[in-house]
């Protein structure tokens, strides 16, 4: 218990090494401000831009549309995510399934999701349900994919074992193939969480009134650039936070796949 | 009804043919093989000669033409009447040594208190008290292939199948297995089947040999190994008796081995 | 994301079946007027206006200048983005310096940044170049990174022992050993940059897909959103099938 607080000042020491760039890059970023290189309408100085950064959280405003921006992209996560499991089983158990959903499935993977935006602004207005129909469809092929190799890859002599020891055909989906497809699950559900945002917020910036997407898109047209960088940097933290929440999430639930392997996913070395 | 002159598992002109790039390719030809209960049977031959396919159809997972019976009844399908022990240990990695063990007794709706005790008790058995809680991923290849072995003997399977089960150990680990083995054998006497290429493997643990042919397989020699076992590892493998079967099983599957070599 | 290949199989009448059906619907549906024609225009009606635009040159001019666009960020991402990765690689401290940005960019969704280029090089095809470069580079800086860092030391011994420089073995054992994985992050980057195109070019105008695209939208012209949105499908299937093929072709040693 002494080496606790050690630990603590190592592991501190490593985190700050780390963000250190990011450190340098503020500090670069000012000094060409304030050397005026460059003008000051195209990039406001990192002061400029903190400031607007509090003043958007106090006044409540970016609260409010994060919220909104958020709301969209996890419910339609949720529901892109559960279909896209369940449509990746049905895929794996039943080649009938699989010969009549493939086109299907492997055209939206070449179509862009964005490009359906405006056909949902069309259909459902200016609004929420265009943006959650909007990144529903992103998500879902992605977790359609990924289940459905996880769930193809069992190995063999996995299925063969669970028989002998006496599972029966029901049993086996939820007891092997669903279990061993977790790993891939989780790697689609990664994907699809960044693509919830890039839809939620384009479906913003192209066919909404609220949300972060429009606010920025907003600053910008009404030439507040400090308030435009803020909402952006704002983004980033939030977009950058729930990846890693979810890979936490991941690292307990799959604690017994194989050690490292979502630590190499991971970029750092 | 037990009829004890009825042998435990009787294969009888069993054929298999698979579906590959280059057509169909026959796995097994025509293969016959009687084993009685409490036999311990190994099948040595060339890889690719069929064995592990042979022990697949006894083990149900795969169909095949010809007869495979048990007990009297022909083979439909897995069951928990034939343990099954692979080379990759085919352990659950999602579950902990404990539940890996237990796997088989929830399947079977065996009672909690007593499905406990069974486990405990396998644990001990293969001496793995105090990693319960370990992952698959945390254990070496002799850890994971005890686990394996513990989880087929949980259920206690009447057969044991075991598919080259040490292929993938070190030699130092492979021996301690299969004294293992042979130890549990010796006690359970159990009904196995073992299919390995390790020619002095088959004959340190089994009372018969089978040596099958290249592809496609067949029981080409039989082989009686009536050995005193008793003694050492030591002084067994160095015998005379020992190395005298050895040498006649190995050359045999040597023939078969270079026949192979030749269909290439 | 996955290997998997959904186009690999073998002809499957029920594939065919499935998609007559869906058009045959589609048209059904229209035509009964489940909903009005200005939300669902009859797969003919859209047929036809596609038939139009390809032969007025409008499709011709819009699809060449997204394509462009996107085609252009893809190379500069590849090209730029296999250059860091190798760089952050070799030397630790071009390492540690990106490794925070690219961590917070690669989350991060990149058509947020969007205004920041229209702010500093306008609306017209520059800002977009640069934002599908902007987009397509952190994959592709990933995957160099991570496939550089794994080249099996195996490799890069045998070649040492046979006499390899260090120039030599650069280019021809770990650069080799990378293409598989850059080719695969290149194949991600590819529906990426389409996507940002058109997205950009929905928020933002400045002609090509996504500009008429909106515009049509604006204007309820709905025969050419739906005729757009063919189009869009059928040149991220071309596309990706002549990505697939080339990998076939030059990438065959690598293949699972």
């Amino acid at each position: 218990m002494t080496h606790f607080p050690g630990k603590l000042l190592l592991s501190a020491t490593r985190w700050m090494v780390r963000i250190a760039p990011l450190i340098l890059f503020g500090l670069v970023w000012h000094l060409v401000c304030s050397a005026q290189l460059v003008n000051k309408d195209f990039l406001p100085s990192p002061l400029a831009v903190a400031a607007a950064f509090v003043d958007l959280f106090s006044s409540g405003e970016i609260a409010t549309n994060l919220t909104i921006t958020l709301f969209r992209a996890a419910v339609g996560l949720l529901l892109g995510a559960g279909c896209g499991v369940w449509i990746g089983v049905m895929m794996a158990r039943s080649r009938h399934f699989r010969e009549y959903v493939t086109p299907i499935v492997g055209g939206t993977y070449s179509l862009p999701k964005s490009a359906l935006i405006p056909l949902f602004a069309l259909w459902f207005g200016i609004g929420n349900l265009t943006a959650i129909a909007a990144v529903f469809l992103a998500c879902l092929l992605p977790m359609v994919v990924n289940t459905y190799h996880g769930v193809l890859t069992t190995p063999k002599v996995l299925v063969w074992s669970a028989e002998a020891l006496g599972t029966r055909e029901r049993e086996l989906w939820p007891r092997v193939f669903i279990r061993n497809a977790l790993p891939d699950i989780f790697t689609g559900l990664r994907i699809a969480l960044g693509f919830s945002f890039v839809l939620a917020i384009s479906a913003e910036m192209i066919a909404s009134t609220n949300g972060i997407g429009k606010l920025i898109f907003m600053y910008g047209e009404n030439g507040t650039y400090d308030y435009m960088f803020a909402a952006i940097c704002c983004v980033v933290i939030v977009a950058f936070f729930s990846d890693r929440a979810l890979l936490v999430v991941t690292r307990r639930v799959l604690v017994w796949h194989e050690s490292g392997a979502f630590e190499r996913e991971r970029r750092r070395p | 009804m037990l009829d004890l002159d009825r042998p435990k598992i009787e294969i009888r002109g069993v054929s298999k043919t698979y579906a590959s790039e280059r057509g169909p390719v026959l796995a097994l030809r025509g293969t016959d093989l009687t084993v009685n209960e409490g036999e311990f049977v190994s099948i040595v031959g060339p890889s690719g000669c069929g064995k592990s396919t042979l022990l697949y159809v006894v083990g149900g997972f795969l169909a095949a033409d010809g007869d495979v019976i048990i007990d009297g009844s022909a083979v439909k399908g897995p069951g928990t009447d034939r343990g099954v022990v692979f080379q990759e240990y085919a352990l659950f990695p999602w579950l902990t040594v404990h539940d890996n063990i237990r796997y088989g007794l929830e399947r079977q709706r065996v009672a909690a208190s007593e499905r406990d005790k069974i486990v405990d008790r396998l644990v001990n058995v293969i001496g793995l008290s105090g990693f319960e809680n370990r992952y698959p991923r945390e254990l070496s290849g002799g850890m994971k292939q005890r686990v394996a072995i513990a989880r087929t003997l949980a259920c206690d399977p009447a057969i044991l199948l075991l598919d080259e089960p040490f292929g993938a150990l070190d030699a130092q680990t492979r021996e301690i297995m299969q004294d293992e083995l042979l130890r549990i054998w010796l006690e359970t006497r159990k009904t196995v089947l073992l299919v390995t290429h390790d020619v002095t493997e088959a004959v340190y643990l089994s009372n018969r040999i089978c040596v099958m042919s290249a592809r496609p397989g067949q029981i080409i020699e039989e082989f009686v190994v009536a050995l005193d076992r008793s003694c050492s590892r030591e002084e067994l493998v160095i015998s005379e008796p020992f190395n005298s079967i050895r040498n006649k099983v190995w050359l045999s599957a040597r023939r078969q081995a270079l026949a192979a070599g030749k269909q290439e | 994301m996955s290997q998997l290949d959904l186009r690999a199989s073998p002809f499957a009448w029920r594939s065919v079946v499935s998609v007559l059906c869906f058009v045959a619907f589609w048209e059904i549906a229209a035509r009964s007027h489940v909903a009005p024609a200005i939300l669902l225009p009859p797969f003919s009606i859209v047929a036809e206006q596609l038939w139009y635009s390809t032969f007025d040159g409008t499709l011709a001019a819009d699809l060449s200048l997204s394509l462009g666009r996107a085609i252009c960020g893809l190379i500069l991402a590849t090209v730029g983005g296999v250059i860091l990765g190798l760089l952050m690689a070799r030397n630790r401290a071009i390492e540690w310096l990106a490794d925070p940005l690219v961590a917070l960019g690669f989350p991060s969704p990149k058509i947020a940044f969007l205004p920041i280029f229209i702010l500093w090089f306008g609306i017209e095809s520059v800002s977009k170049i640069l934002l599908v470069a902007f987009a397509c580079i952190f994959p592709v800086i990933i995957g160099t990174f991570s496939a550089a860092r794994a080249v099996s030391q195996l490799f890069i011994w045998s070649a040492l022992s046979l006499g390899s420089g260090r120039l030599s073995l650069f280019l021809h054992v770990i650069l080799p050993a990378c293409y598989p994985r850059i080719f695969t992050t290149f194949r991600i980057a590819v529906p990426v940059a389409l996507i940002t195109t058109f997205t950009a070019e929905m928020v933002a105008g400045g002609g090509g897909m996504g500009g008429t695209l909106i515009y049509s939208q604006r204007f309820f012209e709905s025969p050419t959103v739906f005729a757009y949105i063919v189009v869009m499908l059928v040149i991220g299937l071309m596309l990706d099938s002549a990505v697939r093929r080339f990998q076939h072709r030059f990438l065959r040693w690598a293949e699972e």
